[in-house]
């Protein structure tokens, strides 16, 4: 592997109120990879995908973005927050609770970051929004207003949103976690367009049958350590660890 | 009724007051809007300052809004700047509401759901843009029915300036019946003019309202 | 500033509270009649509240000091400058209130009514026993907040002469030729006066949350 990267995480460690929440996390994720990660509520999966764009900071540790440091600079003094906003435009993110804008409508949620953090053409970012409302199948909805959206809905223009940076680097938190059933399936599908069009992504998620078919790597996250780290196949068919094969016969 | 009539004959005097009202109004609030949302902004961040600014808007809801036109009106020419009393006035409505139109803002942030601005600190907003395109408009579509309030607090401020010998509206009132023994006429003129003023800033709100009912913002 | 303008103050002080004080207390009451007869939607007696309702909500308390207190000469009332200043703030202060009780009764939960005639309860006897003395612990806030407002307000008094906390600085001013001091002493007062409501409302807050309406 020559090329650099997308993720690099090292012994990242971070704790809450005293409780231990991330011991030593090490996980590389290459480009075009898409990585799943699993475990019980409390595990520190979403902890771990927040740290990798900042959104929590790390106690210990260092996270690469694209080879990129984040959230420290080359000094090793805390990075300032024009540098941090620089590297997270470059990460995009999906969160359980959509998070669309509500006095922007589904076009303008999609331009507005393009436009105003990175600095493209209106008309450019119209086209952009457009094209990935196409892709995610929301292109009817362009000028509606997130209110009258349904969950899927809105967690498919989140996604166009999140793509519209061209980002290095997919997160996605819990996407269909916040979804009734029905709608799940529908995000799921999207999903599954974009790992097979060679985007990188990192998802924290409880639905298996995704996982087992479009990921490159399953990781295993158990009270803060990563306990197994392997091929879909291997994950699913023939896991290692004692506590997974508990987790695959509930699950 | 030659009262009315006499009245009628008066009316530039009643025009002047009601424009310097209007003038008065209009300009203190959009400076002192402008300035509240600056305020709220700066009340986020924490540094010393933030601290320092606290405390003024808090002494600013605990005092009277004419003692704070006393202040820079008779109080100001002891430090050595003389202001006019209309400028004192301007100044003194646009610190006063700044303050408050700020606390209005800052109380509706607290409520406003954290996913919103992680989602824009994610694709790399920061600093005074996430406010101003995130934040901000969200807040202000919120709060619209108390921006009201403050908006006809601040109208009704305006007739305190009387006593500071500025010639608005409610100093018109008191010249002319002075002058013409017709208090009740030119009240009842006045307090209606103030009504017209009040209805029109309803429904001028009513009608902003429209914008954020659009974007699905209920109880707007 | 010597001792005799803190006497002035202090004096000054004491008007702006006994006036204020009294407007308060008739306009609690005043305002919860006002509420009280429009509940009962009588067809006339309705119009001409909400019209003095929004009248005193829109009028200034400065305009209105200085119509009770010229024009009731003309009409053949001849009332001190003191009474008048009550006149106005009562006035004033009871169409806020009358607001503050409607919208507690208005939010008060249909449920409880329900509840009550369910039991043989007859009207009059539910809003003597259970919808009355709620109201009266959800309005306070609203009430003591409106109470913050007049004292706020109370310095329109000032316009026709009276010599309250505000008036007063002007009197020591022309003794002592230093306007700051006074003007600095006042604000200190008035915030020391609502500092206290601001307690008292935070008090009321939690008594009426307790209610959990």
């Amino acid at each position: 592997m020559s090329e650099v990267p997308a993720v690099r995480i090292e012994r990242l460690s971070k704790s809450f109120d005293g409780v231990e929440v991330l011991r030593d996390i090490e996980l590389t994720v290459n480009k075009g990879e898409v990585v799943s990660v699993l475990g019980s509520s409390g595990s520190g999966k979403s902890t771990m995908l927040r740290c990798i764009n900042w959104l929590e900071e790390p106690d210990r540790g260092s996270i690469y973005i694209a080879g990129e440091r984040i959230g420290v600079d080359a000094s090793g003094r805390k990075m300032s927050n024009w540098a941090l906003a620089a590297l997270r435009a470059r990460t995009g993110m999906v969160f359980q609770g959509f998070n669309l804008w509500p006095h922007f409508t589904v076009l303008q949620n999609i331009i507005e970051s393009p436009v105003q953090v990175k600095g493209m053409r209106k008309d450019e970012a119209r086209t952009l929004a457009l094209a990935l409302l196409e892709k995610v199948g929301m292109e009817h909805k362009a000028d509606a207003y997130p209110y009258t959206l349904s969950g899927g809905q809105k967690q498919r223009v989140a996604i166009a949103r999140a793509l519209a940076m061209s980002p290095e680097v997919m997160l996605f938190d819990e996407p269909t976690s916040a979804l009734d059933p029905e709608r799940v399936g529908e995000v799921l599908q999207v999903m599954k367009t974009l790992s097979a069009e060679g985007y990188t992504m990192i998802v924290v998620t409880h639905e298996m049958e995704f996982a087992r078919a479009v990921s490159d790597q399953v990781v295993f996250l158990e009270k803060g350590r990563i306990i197994e780290k392997a091929d879909p196949v291997t994950f699913f068919t023939n896991p290692t660890t004692e506590r997974v094969r508990r987790f695959l016969e509930l699950a | 009724m030659s009262e009315w009539a006499i009245i009628w004959d008066a009316r530039q005097a009643f025009l002047d007051g009601f424009l310097n009202t209007l003038l008065l109004f209009g300009l203190s609030i959009s400076v002192a809007f402008a300035t509240g949302c600056l305020f709220a902004f700066w009340l986020e961040r924490r540094n010393p300052l933030t601290w320092l600014l606290r405390g003024f808007i808090d002494c600013m809801r605990m005092l009277p809004f004419l003692i704070l036109a006393y202040l820079l009106y008779y109080g100001l020419p002891s430090l050595g700047l003389r202001l006019d009393a209309w400028t004192a006035g301007l100044i003194a409505l646009i610190i006063y509401y700044a303050a408050y139109f700020g606390e209005v803002l800052r109380g509706a942030r607290l409520v406003l759901p954290a996913g919103q601005v992680e989602a824009a600190k994610a694709y790399g907003f920061t600093g005074f843009r996430l406010y101003r395109r995130i934040v901000l408009p969200q807040l202000v579509i919120k709060t619209r029915p108390l921006m009201g309030n403050l908006l006809i607090l601040a109208l009704k401020d305006t007739a305190f300036l009387t006593i500071i010998t500025v010639r608005e509206l409610t100093a018109a009132a008191n010249s002319v019946q002075a002058t013409y023994f017709i208090p009740m006429e030119a009240f009842v003129v006045v307090i209606a003019l103030y009504w017209l003023i009040s209805i029109c800033l309803e429904l001028a709100l009513k009608w902003a309202g429209r914008f954020g009912a659009k974007r699905g913002f209920e109880h707007v | 500033m010597n001792g005799q303008a803190w006497l002035l103050l202090l004096e000054g002080a004491w008007t702006t509270l006994w006036i204020s004080g009294i407007a308060i207390a008739i306009g609690v009451v005043l305002g919860l009649g006002v509420a009280l007869v429009r509940m009962a939607r009588i067809p006339f007696v309705d119009q001409v509240l909400v019209l003095y309702v929004s009248l005193a909500r829109a009028t200034p308390l400065v305009t209105l000091v200085l119509f009770i207190f010229l024009t009731a000469p003309t009409l053949g009332m001849g009332l001190d400058r003191n009474t008048a200043a009550i006149l106005a703030l009562t006035l004033n202060t009871a169409a806020f209130n009358a607001e503050v009780w409607r919208a507690a009764f208005l939010s008060f939960s249909r449920d409880q009514r329900e509840a009550a005639l369910a039991c043989g309860m007859t009207g009059p006897t539910f809003f003597r026993r259970i919808m009355l003395p709620q109201m009266f612990t959800s309005s306070l806030p609203g009430l003591v907040n409106e109470m913050s407002f007049i004292i706020k307000s109370s310095p329109a008094i000032a316009v026709i002469g009276i010599v309250d906390l505000t008036r007063v600085t002007n009197r020591i001013t022309a003794v002592t030729y230093e306007p700051l001091p006074p003007i600095l002493a006042a604000a200190l007062f008035y915030m020391l006066i609502i500092g206290v409501l601001i307690r008292v409302q935070a008090i009321a807050e939690r008594k009426a949350n307790r209610l959990a309406m």
